[in-house]
C-alpha cells in the first residue's frame, strides 16, 4: 500500500517516512501542499497523511480542492491542531480521519489499514479470498490454514490482489502502488512478484490476463 | 467597601465644607448687621432723648413752678426706663418722672452723657430751658438698649438655626445626586466578572466622570490586548511545541522498530537532533515570551554595535566553521557607533540574524557583517550568501513560525520575530533585501539617529 506522506517538518516527515515504511507500507514524503497536489494528480496513494499548516498551499485547502475535484483517496489528517471547530472544520473539507500530534506510529499505521479496507469496500480487517487468509495488522499470510512466508513486496503485492478481488491490475497500477519515489523498479518486477506468490501459493491463484495485468477471481461462495 | 469609614469621602468634605462656609458667612453678616443696627439704634435712641427733653422743656417749662414734686404717669412699656428730671438753676428737683432717682441723672448739665447711678446705667441728655432757669434732664436706661439690641442679635442669628440643618439635607442629597455617576460606575466595575473586559458605557455620564470612563475604557483594552497576546502565545507556542514533540516520538519509535543498525543508529541521531531542536525552541518561546509585554522597557546605555556585532560573530563562528560557512566582520571605520541600549538584547538581535543566515546559507559561502554610521544613526548589516528570499516572501519575514519553504533548515521560526521586537524596542527598523542582484539576503538593522531617541 502506498502511502503519500504530506509534512513540512524534515524531523517528522522523515520519522513518518521511515516508521510507516517498517510497517510495510509504501511511503512518498511531500514537504509543501503544492507538490503534494501535483503527487495526488499523478499517482493512485490508498491514502493520504496530512498536515495543514504547509507552506505555499494549506492541508485544508489542498485536501478542500482535491474532494471538489472528486477524489475517493482517504485522508489522514495529522496536525497540531487541536480545537474542536479545527477538528470539525476538518472532516467537514474531506477528511476521513483526524489525528492530533503526537502520534504512535502503529497507531497511525493501523488507522491508515483500517481506512484503506474502508475504501475498499472491505470492512474486515482480516482479508479472506478462498482458502487463503491475509492479516494486513500482522502482515502474516496462511493458505489452506497453513502459514505461508512472503517477502515484504510479496506481501504487498498479495495485499493488493485481496483489496480488489475480481478487478484486473494492470502492472503500472501494481508498480504505482508498490513502489515509493526513488525506489528502484526492476522491469519485469512485478512478473517476479507474481511468479513467487503462484510458486509459495498456488499455480492457478493469480490470472494473467493477457495484454492487460492480472486478476485475483473471486471464488465462487466468497461474496 | 469595608473601608470606606476609613477613608476620606467627597460626600462627607463637601457637606461640611458648605456647611461651615455657609455659618462663617451668616454669622459675619450678621455681626455686621449687629453692630450696624447697635450704632443707628443709639443715634435713634440718642435723638429721641434729645427730642424729648426740647418738648418737655417747652411744654412744662412755665408750669414747672406750680408743681412741686410730680411724677408723671406710665405711657409705655418702654417708658419705665425713660426718666425725666426738672431741675430749678441745676440744684432744685421740681418735676420728675416716678422712675427717676433723687439724685441728678447726671452731673453734666449740657449735651449727652452717661452715668452710673444706683447700679444703672443711663444715657442722659441735659439741657436748658430758653431763659437759663431749668435744667431738664431725659434719662434712659442702658439695659433697655441692650435688650433691644440683643432682640435684633437673637433675631438675626435664630434662622440660621432651622436653616443649617434643612440645608445640611438639601446639600447632601444635592451631593448624592451628583455622585450618583460615581456609584454607579463602582458598582459596575465592582460587579465585573473577570475577564469582562468590554468598554463601559459612557451614557450620560458627567464632564468629572466621563475622562475617568474613557481612561478605564483604554486600560481595559489594553489589559484585554495583552491578554489576547499572551493567549494566541501560549496557544501558538502549544501548537508548536507538538511537531517537534511528535517528530521525537516517532523517531523513537523508529529506532525501536528498526531493522539493522545504521537505520537505528540515523534514527537516534535524529532523536538528538529532535531534542536539541526543541530545546532551542523553547530556548526561543522564552526569550520572545520575557520581550513580549507591551510595557517591556529596555535600558539605555550606550551600547557600541562594533563590538556586539565582533561579540555576536564570535557565538556563531563554531557552528559556521561546521558547516564551511564563513563569517566576515568589516574592521570599524571611523569613531565607534554607538546607540543607546540595552546590549545584551542587541546581542540577542544580531544573534538571531546571523543564525539565520548560517542556518540557510550553503557551504562555501560567506556572510559578512559591517556596521554603518550615517546621518547622526547607525545601522547594523548582516548579508549571507544563501538562497535569498522572493520579494513578495519578504513582508512574512519576522511573523511568528514562519519557516521558508524548501530548505532542510530546523528553524524555530522565532528568530526574526525576536529580532524585530528587540528592535522595535529600541525604535530600530529591520529591512530585508538581496544582497547582490539575485544573490542572498541582506538583513539592515537601522538605529535612528541619537536626536530622535527622545521617546
Amino acid at each position: 500500500m502506498r502511502i503519500l506522506v504530506v509534512e513540512d517538518d524534515p524531523l517528522l516527515g522523515d520519522a513518518l517516512q521511515a516508521g510507516l515504511k517498517q510497517r510495510g507500507f509504501g511511503v512518498d514524503w511531500i514537504k509543501d501542499g503544492v507538490a503534494a497536489e501535483l503527487a495526488l494528480r499523478s499517482e493512485a496513494f490508498a491514502a493520504v497523511v496530512l498536515d495543514l499548516g504547509l507552506p505555499r498551499l494549506d492541508g485544508l485547502q489542498l485536501l478542500g480542492k482535491e474532494r471538489a475535484k472528486g477524489s475517493k483517496v482517504p485522508v489522514l489528517v495529522l496536525t497540531a491542531r487541536d480545537a474542536v471547530e479545527d477538528r470539525v472544520r476538518g472532516f467537514d473539507t474531506g477528511a476521513d480521519d483526524y489525528v492530533v500530534k503526537p502520534v504512535d506510529l502503529d497507531e497511525l499505521a493501523a488507522r491508515l489499514r483500517a481506512l484503506v479496507r474502508r475504501s475498499c469496500g472491505e470492512p474486515a480487517p482480516i482479508l479472506e479470498q478462498g482458502e487463503l487468509r491475509l492479516d494486513p495488522a500482522a502482515r502474516t499470510v496462511a493458505w489452506r490454514g497453513l502459514p505461508v512466508e512472503l517477502q515484504a513486496k510479496e506481501f504487498n503485492l498479495l495485499h493488493e490482489f485481496m483489496l480488489n478481488v475480481g478487478r484486473v491490475l494492470s502492472r503500472e497500477q501494481l508498480e504505482g502502488r508498490l513502489y515509493a519515489w526513488g525506489e528502484e523498479v526492476e522491469s519485469n518486477a512485478v512478473e517476479v512478484h507474481v511468479h513467487h506468490l503462484r510458486r509459495k501459493l498456488a499455480p492457478e491463484l493469480i490470472r494473467t490476463v493477457r495484454g492487460v495485468g492480472y486478476v485475483l477471481p473471486r471464488e465462487p461462495g466468497n461474496g | 467597601m469595608a473601608r470606606t469609614g476609613t477613608r476620606r469621602s467627597i460626600r462627607r468634605e463637601l457637606l461640611v465644607v458648605l456647611l461651615a462656609a455657609v455659618a462663617v458667612t451668616w454669622i459675619a453678616t450678621a455681626i455686621v448687621s449687629y453692630v450696624d443696627a447697635r450704632h443707628e439704634l443709639d443715634e435713634l435712641l440718642d435723638a429721641h432723648l434729645a427730642q424729648s427733653a426740647s418738648l418737655l422743656v417747652a411744654q412744662a417749662g412755665h408750669e414747672a413752678e406750680e408743681i412741686d414734686v410730680e411724677h408723671s404717669p406710665q405711657l409705655h412699656r418702654y417708658g419705665r426706663r425713660v426718666a425725666f428730671q426738672f431741675w430749678e438753676n441745676g440744684t432744685a428737683l421740681r418735676l420728675h418722672s416716678a422712675n427717676a432717682p433723687n439724685a441728678r441723672l447726671s452731673s453734666k448739665l449740657e449735651g449727652f452723657s452717661d452715668a452710673d447711678i444706683e447700679g444703672q446705667h443711663w444715657r442722659v441728655f441735659s439741657g436748658w430751658d430758653a431763659d437759663r432757669r431749668y435744667v431738664v434732664q431725659v434719662g434712659e436706661r442702658r439695659d433697655a438698649r441692650d435688650e433691644i439690641v440683643a432682640k435684633i442679635a437673637k433675631n438675626l442669628l435664630w434662622p440660621l438655626g432651622v436653616a443649617l440643618p434643612a440645608l445640611g439635607l438639601l446639600i447632601w442629597l444635592g451631593i448624592n445626586r451628583a455622585t450618583r455617576p460615581l456609584r454607579l460606575l463602582n458598582r459596575e466595575v465592582g460587579q465585573r466578572a473577570p475577564d469582562n473586559l468590554a468598554a463601559l458605557e459612557l451614557g450620560d455620564a458627567p464632564a468629572e466622570v466621563a475622562p475617568l470612563v474613557v481612561s478605564l475604557n483604554r486600560l481595559f483594552a489594553r489589559v484585554a490586548t495583552s491578554m489576547e497576546n499572551e493567549r494566541r502565545f501560549t496557544a501558538d507556542a502549544a501548537h508548536e511545541l507538538r511537531t517537534p514533540l511528535a517528530a521525537l516520538r516517532a523517531q523513537a519509535q523508529v529506532a525501536r522498530g528498526a531493522g539493522d543498525a545504521g537505520e537505528r543508529a540515523r534514527a537516534l541521531d535524529n532523536v538528538i537532533a529532535g531534542c536539541d531542536r526543541a530545546a532551542h525552541l523553547i530556548d526561543q518561546l522564552m526569550t520572545l515570551a520575557r520581550l513580549e509585554p507591551e510595557s517591556f522597557r529596555a535600558q539605555r546605555e550606550p551600547c557600541d554595535l562594533q563590538e556586539i556585532a565582533r561579540f555576536a560573530a564570535g557565538e556563531l563562528a563554531p557552528a559556521a566553521l561546521a558547516k564551511a560557512i564563513e563569517i566576515e566582520l568589516a574592521p570599524a571605520s571611523g569613531p565607534p557607533a554607538a546607540v543607546p541600549g540595552d546590549a545584551r538584547l542587541l546581542r540577542i538581535l544580531l544573534r538571531n540574524l546571523l543564525d539565520n543566515a548560517v542556518r540557510y546559507s550553503p557551504p562555501h559561502t560567506t556572510i559578512r557583517v559591517r556596521v554603518d554610521r550615517r546621518d547622526g544613526g547607525a545601522s547594523i548589516i548582516v548579508a549571507d550568501e544563501g538562497p535569498g528570499v522572493a520579494a513578495e516572501e519578504r513582508g512574512r519575514l519576522g511573523q511568528r513560525f514562519h519557516r521558508l519553504l524548501g530548505t532542510q533548515a530546523t528553524g524555530t521560526g522565532l528568530g526574526l520575530s525576536i529580532a524585530q521586537r528587540i528592535a522595535q524596542i529600541h525604535g530600530a527598523t529591520i529591512d530585508f533585501a538581496e544582497t547582490a542582484p539575485g544573490v542572498g539576503l541582506a538583513v539592515t538593522v537601522a538605529f535612528a539617529p541619537a536626536a530622535d531617541e527622545g521617546a
